[in-house]
């Protein structure tokens, strides 16, 4: 069983700089920032009143009877899984359902209706029950199976701001061990007052986009979005004469075991993750062409993950570009691992690498090459792409050219 | 025999309002006792729901000091009791090999208490006055982190919400991880905890058994947790397992979320996987522990789906429903695995099936066996 391989056959995509793939991908590396004024709720008593914000959902394919009963993140979900498996070419009515599986990231679902819900529970009211249909993570997850028919393994992560990352990885053990031959992966995850307020709350937040790896980084920016993926099982795809992407070649999944917020400083924790995502994927340290950074621009983030970096990559970690497109499109919590996993397939594909835009004061504590501002063109046959989460639940992804 | 990670459970731990340790959840549960309790009004207050398996009157102490359990709300110090139960049951040094062990835990509410008291204060103070201190903790995935902090797991650390079979899934997550490589020894299981604003969410969406409602299900809390070991690894250390894990499957439905799906040829699909895994017949298994939590349609669906599977009624092992006792919740499935692992334990089955059917159409079944 274990010499079934997984491949991306499909990506979806729908960011604050773009309604699909293509445009979220041109505008990524054209340096284009989508962190602008935060309109869904009034962020007037907050620290920041910016978010990277998607302003256009083009969904206007749902059934308006079907959309009344979905949150934000349904919407964005079924907008990218549709264009994953359309990418993909599988039209999930001519397949056999119980062999496809959903496996996703859960973020905030339909917080924002819940949390309306919440306050006229504290005020005495009657909640209303469609406000509290979309509370759970996991209700992403059975709204994507029933859209699309899929009958198969159905799970949701909720490791914070890991989890897609961490389903991608569960995606692939699921495939490789035979209980599914395709399953949609990675996450979809939207502004809430909760998260918003929770980074305004820890003073995490940057008033301004946020700056990744600069010396005057004062945190992040909070974003919305939603990254599906379509892994299958090498063979099936092969067969069928579909497009490979790039294959997911493996994933590290450990536990700082540190501290519920803060990382690890030395790295150590950070770097055990990226070694057991490169034992699993049987890649040398040597081989990796280039990093999507986690790159929150948290003080604290950013120094540790380089520290990481650097105890797991050694040399290698100053010779290859690392860069973090938080800086376009923030960080979307429970979906960054997914979207910057369809960035980084991307980055294998076409050999280009987004940059990180805001630099433009070095940090000793931050010495790699962060890819500042402008794309680059580099073949890129090995890519890592790290999700760190309060919690210490690191994961790392391993996709690489399929050959 | 499965053909990947399935293992031997060493371990046991249980936090629950039916006992809280493993073993005394145990006696309880077979001697037909339930901590179903009618809801004091001021918790029930407009609720349909008139019953719950609430902890009562629980203190984290002895087993976390006063200071430490000042830190952790109330879901991470039931899981960090019973996550230590199951390691110390199972005489294993994690400082051994810190990274060779890791924890999957499934939940339907962790956080819930630290999320309402966060959005308490942003709504009727301000975002400045929200207290920082409770943010991480709003995220499902703090009582595992908590637990692989306190008790230094360095391997991997998941959390899983996928309602009723949450339980499942992480060890469904558990095994993959031990056949992949990525762990040797899996702490799997599941903790919830009973929150008023949970309780009402349930309750307006018609899921909670009430005064007018006869179909529904009783909320309850604790942690429930095996320690799920590779084989080579139990053997080499010469220590006894309680039981072996010999299958699991998992079976979906195209399903609205929060819908019940009582579709018995999907529960059957379920069954036969993990029976399947296991290399199993359905005349092999002499304990069932069932699914069932009171509503009436899934009842009735896995009863039928259980029906087929065996060959007819008259043909049903012995059931075994924890629901009956403590209520239904991601963490009954963690119940379950605990109650299948003591009976096996304690010769008085040979081989039990587990189901775990929820809501949203999302069911999964596995087998443990005695481990000799």
């Amino acid at each position: 069983m274990s010499d079934r391989r997984v491949v991306v056959t499909g990506l979806g995509a729908v960011t604050a700089v773009g309604g699909d793939v293509a445009e979220t991908w041109s505008s990524l590396v054209a340096g284009r920032c989508g962190i602008r004024a935060l309109t869904l709720f009034d962020p007037a008593l907050y620290r920041t009143q910016t978010a990277a914000q998607i302003d256009h959902i083009p969904d206007s394919f749902i059934d308006p009877r079907r959309r009344r009963r979905m949150s934000r993140a349904d919407r964005i979900g079924i907008v990218a899984a549709r264009e994953a498996l359309g990418q993909a070419g599988i039209d999930p009515a001519r397949e056999d359902p119980t062999r496809m599986g959903v496996i996703l990231g859960g973020g905030v679902s339909g917080l924002m209706d819940s949390e309306a819900n919440y306050a006229r529970m504290i005020a005495g009211r009657p909640a209303r029950p469609s406000g509290f249909l979309n509370h759970q993570p996991d209700a992403i997850t059975d709204r994507l199976a029933e859209y699309f028919g899929l009958r198969g393994i159905k799970s949701t992560i909720t490791t914070a701001c890991s989890s897609s990352a961490v389903s991608m990885g569960y995606a692939y053990d699921a495939i490789r061990h035979g209980l599914a031959d395709v399953v949609l992966t990675g996450g979809s995850d939207v502004l809430a007052r909760l998260t918003y307020g929770g980074f305004n709350s820890l003073r995490s937040v940057d008033p301004n986009p946020c700056r990744p790896f600069d010396r005057n980084r004062k945190g992040l920016s909070i974003g919305e979005a939603a990254g599906i993926l379509v892994f299958e099982e090498a063979g099936r795809a092969r067969r069928r004469g579909a497009e490979i992407l790039a294959e997911f070649r493996g994933y590290g999944v450990t536990s700082d075991a540190y501290h519920m917020t803060a990382p690890d400083p030395s790295g150590s924790a950070g770097g055990r993750t990226i070694r057991a995502a490169l034992e699993n994927a049987g890649v040398n340290p040597a081989d990796v062409d280039y990093v999507n950074a986690h790159g929150t621009a948290t003080p604290q983030n950013d120094s540790a993950e380089t520290a990481a970096l650097k105890a797991a990559l050694g040399e290698r970690a100053r010779e290859i570009p690392v860069s973090s497109i938080k800086s376009m499109i923030g960080h979307c919590l429970c979906a960054s691992g997914a979207i910057e996993a369809v960035a980084t397939a991307l980055t294998v594909r076409d050999g280009k690498i987004p940059p990180t835009i805001h630099y433009s004061h070095p940090d000793p504590a931050c010495d790699l090459d962060y890819v500042p501002n402008v794309a680059r063109d580099v073949d890129v046959d090995v890519a890592l792409s790290n999700s760190f989460a309060f919690g210490g639940n690191s994961s790392v992804v391993v996709l690489t050219r399929y050959a | 025999m499965s053909a990947f990670g399935i293992g031997l459970v060493t371990g046991t731990g249980a936090v629950s309002p039916l006992g809280r340790s493993a073993p005394e959840f145990y006696a309880r549960l077979t001697s037909g006792e339930s901590a179903i309790r009618p809801l004091p009004p001021e918790a029930r207050k407009d609720l349909q729901a008139t019953h719950a398996g609430r902890y009562e009157g629980f203190s984290p102490q002895p087993e976390i000091p006063q200071m430490k359990a000042r830190r952790l709300d109330r879901g991470s110090q039931f899981a960090l009791i019973a996550c230590a139960q199951a390691v110390a049951e199972a005489g294993y040094a994690i400082g051994d090999d810190p990274e060779g062990i890791g924890i999957a835990m499934g939940t339907g509410s962790a956080g819930a208490g630290a999320l309402t008291e966060f959005l308490r204060v942003l709504i009727l103070e301000s975002p400045e006055a929200a207290p920082p201190f409770h943010f991480p903790n709003t995220v499902a995935n703090a009582p595992a982190s908590q637990v692989s902090i306190e008790l230094k797991i360095y391997g991997p650390n998941v959390t899983i919400t996928q309602k009723d079979p949450s339980a499942l899934n992480a060890l469904l997550f558990s095994t993959l991880a031990l056949g992949s490589g990525r762990a040797r020894a899996m702490l799997a299981g599941a903790v919830d905890e009973w929150n008023p604003f949970y309780a009402m969410g349930f309750d307006r969406v018609g899921a909670l058994r009430g005064e007018k409602r006869e179909s529904g299900i009783v909320q309850g809390e604790g942690a429930f947790v095996i320690l799920l070991e590779e084989e080579q690894a139990v053997r080499r250390r010469g220590a006894v397992p309680l039981a072996r894990l010999s299958g699991i499957a998992s079976a979906g439905v195209a399903s609205e979320p929060y819908r019940f799906a009582p579709d018995p040829r999907a529960m059957e699909r379920a069954m036969r996987g993990a029976l399947g895994d296991a290399g199993a017949e359905p005349g092999d298994v002499d304990l069932w522990l069932s699914s069932r939590d009171g509503v009436r349609e899934m009842d009735q669906a896995e009863a039928q789906a259980a029906s087929a599977v065996f060959g007819g009624q008259s043909k049903v092992p012995r059931e075994l429903s924890v629901k009956d006792a403590i209520g239904e919740m991601a963490a009954a499935g963690g119940a379950q695995l605990v109650a299948a692992s003591r009976a096996i334990a304690a010769g008085q089955a040979r081989r039990a099936l587990v189901n775990s059917f929820g809501a949203g159409g999302n069911f999964l079944a596995a087998v443990m066996e005695s481990a000799e």
